[in-house]
């Protein structure tokens, strides 16, 4: 049966139908795991809420924003310092987060006039930012305080002040998916279009879906640059407000994230009919095609050759040199959702891993029509993933390697298994040609680790330890 | 300052009160169901279950994650949206029972509500019937403590929903048996390192204690067999005695001292509550307790430690520490025993954080009364803040000299170049700290040392006089 | 069909189904259109003939067209030889190969909601 019951969910049966193992037996289409639905109470489950998915995914990214969240003070404590995405203007996405900060009071008597007198002070102490963000939480929802209400009086006494609202409390839809299409939403139906831009090129373009994760826009801006496209937008990585208004501008969406931003992109050939590329930019086969079709749109071939050219000289020499050493290294991946399909081919053509479990916390069921599709055969391909599940699969597969988040990655340290960074990285950036040779190398860190060996070693066992010579090589 | 200026000097001026603006800009504190979950993984084979949204706990655990370096267990019952029309009920007793099934070995499972189920008004000491009756049902014989913990996010912060859960604990777990001649000790939110302390104190006087929570093991082993050993100490059993301990003694005001007197009220367990012991005198005053309660001596061992405190302190304080202006935030009970360790080595406070609005209550705290006989500069202690209140004062010329406390603020120091050590919770940005103690003696030598080596790399970074380390 | 001619397909919808993801947009009108835009441009530039390119959505299917075509043609060099027909017939087939296992068979329970 390609579908698994794994032996810890047998009191929990429906979990069945999340868990695939690829065999080349079955017709895989007969098999996708079913995603997106409920969580199980009690499972120990990976997910967060819809709210982070909103503010903590995509609108924090922003740099010119103020993420204002009314709510009890959890709700902006945790989706701060959980991240890394810097940005080019003193990293003020990662130092600052607003909370209209509800009390009991509020709760029984509405929590609009906090609101409106948070956001006031907000402004007022940095008379320098005008942006402003506004989400809903679980109470302030429940409640029914008029969020649009109180933003529109703000912006009337504040006219160069522009707020954009987004509804998304953390019990809506069942993971962080939820949010993202709410914003993803409510962004095109009320921001697009209300802003103009200067275009400086013929060739325009909004790259959708990707967060600066340490450094990635910065890192495929130079590429933009160097091609002569303007980038009208980031969505939403190193991105302002502004920026995001202007997307109507644009001649072309290139969609990386299609998970939390397919939506816009959609939206964006539905309203404006700027058609919507997919690509991949982790990996150098995968981002040489993507720069390729790009500029094949635009018919500036010349450029985008000239470019990859450039960037394997300088840099597939070092990606080849680990995946030497890569060879044959057997990895997981624990992440949201479209790392998955994005990185299963690539770390095997690129670097000679291989792909054995994969789990997604928000993916839907296009993320694992994708993930299946590029996968290998006797890869599991887990919807929801619970932590004893967790347990079992490293079991049945192995791994060398785990991409997760912080937390379980201390969990698999136990059972002398390294982690890396899946959400944040451990030092990327890892898109782009130069991305992904930084990817390799904490790879190769990751499984060259003289600790790996010792924590095997229990020193009452007579035998000493042997140590494999030259464990580590000089990259 | 010359000897004349201070002769002329006007009277400090000491402000109390609570941060102007009501809405906040970086939170000093998490919400109540975090401090829910932080008492309830102290438990040994217990698995909290949040209810709520699944970010309530998910966020929580990465907080837990980024402060200790380890995994901890805590479920959800992941309301969605049925649940906030219908009421969640239905989804803590699947919890339960997708635990209770899963999990064989779980002893005890705290259930902490949060903002929405508050709010939804879930019925949790009802539907804990009802899920006492399904076990007994699926799961006959099988032993399982289910402890209600409302924890209302918007009231408070994570240090009063600790104190919240750790009193309901004890109001659900504490039963009448044989005393054990134990004394319990709320430890308040403490690092491993800490606890250890604790431990040590407790075996140098030769007094038994049943310390809740015993969280030595968050900072846990990679071990040979691969085992897994990150969970609370505190067992079932203990949680039990505490209805059956000599005495209690609660090690701060905030953080499990209401679980203190709700065992002297349910069940005449003397309470003792103390400033949590951070500088010397803080632990002088503890160590005198432990023994007036039980009779024992302070031994010759702890005043030779104190003694090895006080001469590393003395090295320090008046040629390294004098006249420098400190801010200091975080939990009440660490930032006034913060405020008090910084007046024995003659570093000045002169802003403290108090991030919740308990307002009313530090009035009364007789910590504050001490600071304002003996603070002889302009000092301003702002309750219901946010770290903006010290980003602002920054901002706008005050001139601190050094920053204690956790790493949300790190920006700040990191921004205006300010000397800043980590202290608190939580800590993620420097290595280690969970392991070292911050209370006792032997917490106030590292607190020391830490704060000295700070200012010494700070001043060879700027160049300020760092000449004088040529010789020291 | 013929068995080369099925045997071929194998060949050229395996690599598809591993590489692109245009088949894998939102909804079936998105899938349905891209199959249909970027299989047509492919067998025009299979077929020596120059590519449409009169809108925007004429320039999408080009990009993705044209370097599926660099690829196919590296991989499987028995295209060089397939004549127009040839061509044609493998185009239609690969996109009722594609409609078939990524629209109409497919388990992917979002491909029919009239909304994004």
């Amino acid at each position: 049966m390609p579908m698994v019951l794994l032996e810890c969910d047998k009191d929990i049966p429906e979990r069945q139908r999340h868990i695939f193992l690829k065999t080349p037996e079955d017709d895989v289409r007969e098999c996708l795991p079913i995603a997106n639905v409920p969580t199980i109470p009690g499972s120990l489950s990976e997910r967060g809420c819809a709210f982070c998915g909103a503010k903590l995914v995509i609108g924090g990214v922003l740099k010119d924003t103020i993420q204002m969240i009314h709510g009890p003070v959890g709700c902006a404590y945790d989706t701060w310092h959980t991240k890394r995405y810097p940005s080019d203007n003193g990293h003020f996405p990662l130092k600052y987060v607003w909370s209209t900060d509800m009390k009991e009071q509020h709760i029984v008597f509405g929590g609009e006039k906090r609101l409106e007198q948070s956001i006031h002070e907000a402004f007022d102490e940095m008379p320098d930012v005008k942006r402003m963000i506004v989400y809903t939480t679980c109470p302030t929802a429940l409640i029914g305080d008029d969020v649009k209400a109180v933003v529109k009086k703000v912006m009337k006494e504040r006219p160069d002040v522009d707020i954009f609202t987004v509804e998304c409390p953390g019990f809506s839809g069942v993971s962080q998916s939820k949010g993202h299409h709410v914003l993803n939403i409510g962004w095109i139906n009320e921001k697009v279009g209300t802003a103009e831009k200067e275009i400086t090129s013929e060739y325009t373009i909004n790259f959708i879906g990707d967060y600066n994760i340490q450094g990635d826009t910065f890192l495929l801006q130079k590429y933009w640059d160097r091609l002569g496209i303007q980038v009208i937008s980031h969505f939403t990585g190193n991105g302002t407000y502004d920026d995001l208004r202007c997307m109507h501008q644009a001649k072309l969406n290139v969609v990386n994230c299609a998970r939390s931003a397919g939506y816009i992109a959609n939206e964006l050939k539905k309203r404006h009919g700027i058609p919507r590329l997919d690509i991949d930019t982790w990996g150098f086969n995968y981002m040489a095609e993507g720069i390729r079709k790009v500029c094949a749109f635009f018919g500036i071939e010349e450029r985008g050759e000239e470019l990859i050219a450039d960037e394997y000289a300088k840099w597939k020499p070092q990606l080849d040199w680990y995946k030497e050493r890569l060879l044959g290294k057997k990895m997981a991946i624990w992440t949201g959702g479209p790392r998955l399909w994005h990185w299963t081919k690539s770390v095997e053509d690129d670097m000679g891993i291989e792909v054995v479990a994969m789990s997604s916390k928000f993916g839907h069921e296009e993320d694992f029509e994708k993930v299946v599709a590029r996968g290998r055969e006797g890869t599991y391909y887990i919807d929801d993933a619970n932590e004893l599940e967790f347990f079992e699969i490293i079991d049945l597969v192995k791994p060398d390697v785990i991409f997760t988040g912080p937390r379980v990655g201390e969990l698999v340290k136990k059972l002398h298994i390294p982690y890396i960074n899946g959400h944040a990285y451990h030092n990327g950036p890892y898109m782009g040609f130069e991305g992904f040779v930084n990817m390799a190398r904490d790879i190769y860190n990751a499984t060259h680790n003289p600790l790996a060996y010792l924590a095997g070693q229990d020193i009452r066992d007579p035998t000493p330890l042997v140590m494999p010579e030259r464990l580590r090589e000089v990259a | 300052m010359s000897m004349c200026e201070i002769a002329t000097a006007k009277v400090p001026e000491i402000k109390v009160a609570p941060k102007e603006r009501g809405g906040i800009i970086n939170p000093m504190y998490d919400c109540q169901p975090t401090g829910g979950q932080y008492a309830g993984i102290g438990i040994k084979d217990s698995i909290p279950l949040v209810h709520g949204g699944q970010g309530c706990s998910m966020f929580v655990r990465l907080l837990f994650a980024q402060h200790f370096k380890e995994n901890f267990d805590i479920a959800s019952t992941s309301l969605h949206e049925d649940s906030a029309v219908f009421g969640g009920h239905k989804r803590i007793e699947e919890g339960v029972m997708v635990l209770a099934k899963r999990y064989p070995d779980l002893r005890v499972i705290p259930i902490i509500t949060t903002c929405s189920t508050e709010v939804i008004g879930d019925d949790v000491e009802g539907t804990i019937k009802k899920c006492y009756q399904a076990l007994a049902d699926e799961l006959p014989g099988r032993e399982l403590h289910l402890i209600p913990i409302h924890a209302p996010s918007f009231k408070g912060s994570h240090v009063t929903g600790y104190d919240e859960a750790m009193k309901a604990i004890v109001k659900t777990m504490a039963k009448k048996g044989e005393p054990t001649g134990k004394l319990n000790v709320f430890t308040g939110w403490i690092n491993p390192g800490d606890l250890k302390e604790l431990k040590h104190y407790f075996a140098e006087m030769g007094v038994a204690a049943n310390f809740l929570m015993d969280i030595e093991d968050f900072d846990s082993p990679m071990l040979p067999n691969k085992a897994i050993e990150t969970h609370g100490r505190t067992t079932v059993e203990d949680l039990q005695n505490t209805a059956n301990a000599a005495a209690s003694l609660a090690l701060g005001r905030y953080e499990g001292a209401s679980a203190a007197e709700l065992l002297k009220k349910e069940h005449e367990v003397p309470s003792h509550v103390m400033n949590a012991p951070y500088g010397i005198g803080n632990t002088d005053a503890m160590l005198r307790r432990l023994s007036e309660i039980t009779g024992k001596e302070i031994p010759e061992s702890l005043v030779r430690e104190r003694g090895i405190a006080l001469d590393a302190l003395a090295d320090l304080a008046h040629m390294f520490f004098a006249n420098k202006k400190v801010a200091i935030y975080g939990h009440p009970d660490l930032v006034l025993g913060l405020a008090q360790f910084c007046m024995e080595v003659e570093l000045e406070p002169a802003l403290l954080l108090l991030g919740d609005d308990k307002g009313g209550r530090y009035k009364k705290d007789p910590r504050i009364a001490e600071l304002k006989k003996h603070v002889h500069w302009d000092m301003e202690i702002i309750h219901n803040a946010d770290l903006w209140e010290l980003e602002k004062r920054v901002k706008e010329g005050v001139e601190y000299d050094l920053i204690l406390g956790h790493s949300k603020g790190r920006y700040i120091a990191i921004d205006a170049g300010i000397p800043m050590v980590r202290v608190g919770f939580p800590t993620f940005d420097r290595a280690g700290l969970y392991r070292k103690p911050t209370i006792g003696y032997r917490g106030a030598i590292e607190l020391a040392e830490n704060i000295a080596n700070t200012l010494f790399a700070h001043m060879e970074y700027t160049h300020d006089r760092e000449w004088i380390l040529n010789t020291w | 069909m013929n068995n080369v001619l099925d045997d071929q397909l194998d060949e050229l919808y395996g690599y598809i189904e591993e590489r692109c993801l245009w088949q894998f947009f939102s909804r079936s009108w998105d899938r349905q259109e891209n199959i249909d835009g970027v299989l047509d441009q492919a067998a025009r530039l299979l077929n020596g003939k120059g590519p449409a390119r009169e809108t925007p959505m004429d320039n999408l299917f080009y990009a993705d067209a044209k370097i599926l075509v660099a690829d196919l043609r590296e991989r499987f060099p028995w295209l060089e030889d397939a004549g127009e027909e040839e061509i044609r017939q493998l185009c239609d087939g690969l996109k009722g190969r594609l409609v078939d296992v990524v629209i109409t068979r497919s388990k992917n329970r979002e491909l029919n909601h009239h909304l994004y």
